[in-house]
């Protein structure tokens, strides 16, 4: 649309873009019938987008007349040209009757111009000169006649019906204006709106990505540190070892001792390294599963023999409890058992002396991702089914407010407890990781004061 | 502004801008009502049902200068509630001056100075200069208790750069001063920007001059 109402001014040009030309129409329809006078709208192009007439007796006469038809389409043609630049335009026709041409003008601009006639002047009593001398074969009779049909009005009656229309259609562009103005201002804002969210969430990705890069230059560092960590410090245990087992001569007793505390410190700090390196592994994805058939029921009574002695010395009892029928599963018994034995061993270490620790096992369905409340769930894939594994605690438990922050690394839900039980706050990321590498998930339940349970799934093989 | 040679006319825009509920869509009303009928074209409002501006409102005014080129001074309101700032700029596109109205309640004070940051960075947004925009200040509601006194704000009208008024516009006090003192800023300015006179004759005095005839108020601020 060429001439488009422009936003930036809220302007109009055209009265057809902002008005519906059948509305208009009703209107000069409704104009017609009260005072029978003919009505067309034109736009400021000369465009007719309303016209309501019928054809008049005298127009019908005067074009069977051979001098009449192109005297008659002369007169229409002039009409439809006339500009009324300085206002409103009378102008007559040859039968008498008068066409009167009046500008729309709205906020300061043309918009067009509306012709209101032909009428016939009520001053006007007999027929015109012009309208005898048109055609020889003109009967006089006849014209006054068919005069006689059309409308009479009065000039001043003429121009209080032009003014009234001048009004309505002022008012039916100001209505039509507002409500373009309305709709294209919504669109406008919206979309200047989603313009803004778009770029914000441009910002948003870009700081996302960066940050990313980081973690995954953290990682990087993280892994290349652990590694380079690890072989002196294999060194430093292997040397202490072979002092220890007095290669290099006879130690005293509290040599011994020194070199035997120099061992276990360095074991620890390997094993710590170790769990720098899984992270980074993990984290990376790089870390390759080695999966077989997995007897669950031995593996925690294993996790529970090789934990006997920390748990010995708190005076904390390890229970199994095997429920029911199990779905046979994979998984790498390597990593599973590190999961089982970090779980556990914090379970011990946070139990109440002369606690009980519960290592479970049971066959459970697996909640289907896709699952909407249970809607539908009769057409959607069968429920799988898989192993649950759960280590349980008498301790004094996690709060709420804290559970969904265990698994993250370096997380610890009480900065005090690890001066007490030791750690390195990436043992439950390195077991989120590892079970989710198995496909399955780990979560916790906990009650503050009365114990805690991590429970994880490891999903039944696809057939 | 628009310039359209083949039919000698010129379209202002003047925007109404101040934080919400400062009396930008009465200084329109204001306006309305007292300039004369064959000036002042209706006053449109594009409001949402509890009388507050949604997009804008807006109020034609039409002028024939010397030489016979058509004025056209199209004066918008932006909606003033913080949420509305992607309809705020894009009613603030092509502004040839801004008329800011603060309200002088001294509780406003924060709002209207946040009002104005937003304006800059609006202007700026819409890659106009801020600090080349025609502007004028209105304080607004003097009728209220508790607003900053006449001295403070004659105070800080004289560090400052632009023409500062004072106005009651529900009373329609004022209005028309910050109208014209606006629109002879912005003529000024668009007059040293297109050289108008030069190229339709139009003088900045007699221009004004017609708009002062018709608005019935003498430009200038209170300072």
């Amino acid at each position: 649309m060429s001439g488009a109402p422009d936003l930036t001014l809220a302007d109009v040009s055209r009265i057809e873009d902002i008005v519906d030309k059948s509305a208009l129409n009703e209107v000069c329809r409704s104009f017609f019938d009260l005072f029978s006078i003919p009505i067309r709208v034109f736009s400021r192009d000369g465009a007719l987008i309303a016209d309501v007439h019928e054809t008049r007796a005298i127009c019908t006469y005067v074009n069977t007349l051979r001098s009449g038809r192109p005297a008659c389409s002369a007169l229409v043609a002039q009409v439809k040209n006339l500009e009324p630049k300085d206002g409103t335009i009378e102008h007559p026709c040859f039968t008498g009757a008068i066409y009167r041409v009046v500008p729309i003008d709205y906020q300061g601009r043309r918009l067009g111009r509306f012709v209101v006639g032909p009428y016939f002047p009520a001053e006007l009593t007999r027929v015109p000169k012009s309208l005898l001398a048109l055609d020889e074969d003109m009967d006089s009779e006849t014209a006054r006649a068919a005069l006689g049909e059309m409308p009479r009005v009065r000039r001043e009656t003429a121009e209080r019906l032009a003014a009234h229309l001048t009004r309505i259609l002022d008012l039916i562009i100001f209505s039509g204006h507002r409500a373009f103005l309305t709709s294209e201002m919504h669109v406008a804002s919206v979309r200047e709106s989603f313009r803004e969210l778009a770029e914000k969430n441009q910002d948003l990705q870009e700081a996302f990505d960066r940050l990313k890069e980081l973690d995954r230059l953290k990682s990087n560092f993280l892994a290349t540190v652990s590694h380079e960590l690890r072989t002196p410090l294999t060194s430093i245990i292997g040397y202490s070892d072979m002092l220890a087992t007095g290669i290099a001569g006879e130690m005293n007793e509290e040599q011994g001792e020194f070199v035997e505390t120099i061992r276990s410190k360095g074991d620890h700090l390997l094993a710590l390294i170790s769990s720098l390196l899984d992270l980074g592994k993990l984290e990376q994805g790089r870390l390759t599963l080695h999966v077989e058939h997995m007897d669950a029921p031995a593996l925690l009574e294993e996790v529970a023999t090789t934990l006997a002695p920390l748990a010995g010395k708190k005076e904390v009892q390890i229970a199994i409890k095997v429920e029911g029928s199990l779905p046979g599963v994979k998984a790498d018994p390597v990593r599973l058992r590190q999961v089982l034995f970090n779980l556990t061993e914090n379970a011990v270490k946070f139990s109440p002396r002369q606690g009980t620790v519960t290592l479970g096992v049971r066959g459970v369905e697996l909640d289907n991702d896709d699952d909407d409340g249970g809607m539908g769930l009769v057409l959607l894939a069968a429920p799988r089914r898989g192993l649950e594994l759960s280590v349980s605690d008498q301790g004094h438990g996690i709060p709420s407010g804290e559970q969904s922050k265990i698994f993250d690394a370096f997380y610890q839900v009480d900065g005090s407890s690890t001066r007490e039980h030791g750690g390195t706050g990436l043992g439950l990321s390195i077991v989120k990781r590892l079970v989710e590498a198995h496909g399955g998930e780990v979560w916790v339940e906990s009650t503050p004061g009365e114990g805690t349970t991590f429970r994880l799934t490891i999903p039944e093989e696809e057939e | 502004m628009q310039l359209d040679f083949k039919s000698r006319e010129l379209t202002i825009k003047l925007v109404y801008y101040g934080p919400a509920l400062s009396g930008k869509t009465t200084n329109l009303q204001s306006i309305h009502q007292l300039v004369a009928g064959e000036v002042a074209g209706r006053l449109m409002t594009l409001e949402t049902k509890d009388d507050r501006t949604l997009f804008f409102d807006l109020l034609p005014l039409t002028l024939s200068s010397e030489n016979g080129l058509q004025v056209r001074v199209k004066l918008f309101t932006v909606p003033g509630q913080v949420i509305h700032n992607a309809t705020r700029r894009l009613v603030l596109r092509g502004a040839d001056g801004v008329a800011f109205i603060a309200d002088s309640q001294r509780s406003e004070t924060k709002a209207n100075a946040s009002s104005f940051v937003n304006l800059r960075k609006n202007l700026k947004d819409n890659g106009l200069d801020p600090t080349k925009m025609p502007l004028v200040i209105q304080f607004n509601k003097r009728d209220l208790e508790d607003i900053r006194t006449d001295a403070e704000i004659d105070a800080l009208s004289a560090r400052g750069n632009e023409p500062v008024f004072k106005a009651t516009a529900i009373r329609g006090i004022g209005v028309l001063e910050t109208l014209l003192g606006l629109m002879e800023m912005t003529w000024k300015h668009l007059e040293a920007e297109h050289q108008l006179e030069a190229k339709f004759g139009v003088r900045t005095g007699p221009l004004i001059a017609e708009l002062e005839k018709h608005l019935g108020a003498k430009p200038g601020g209170s300072r």
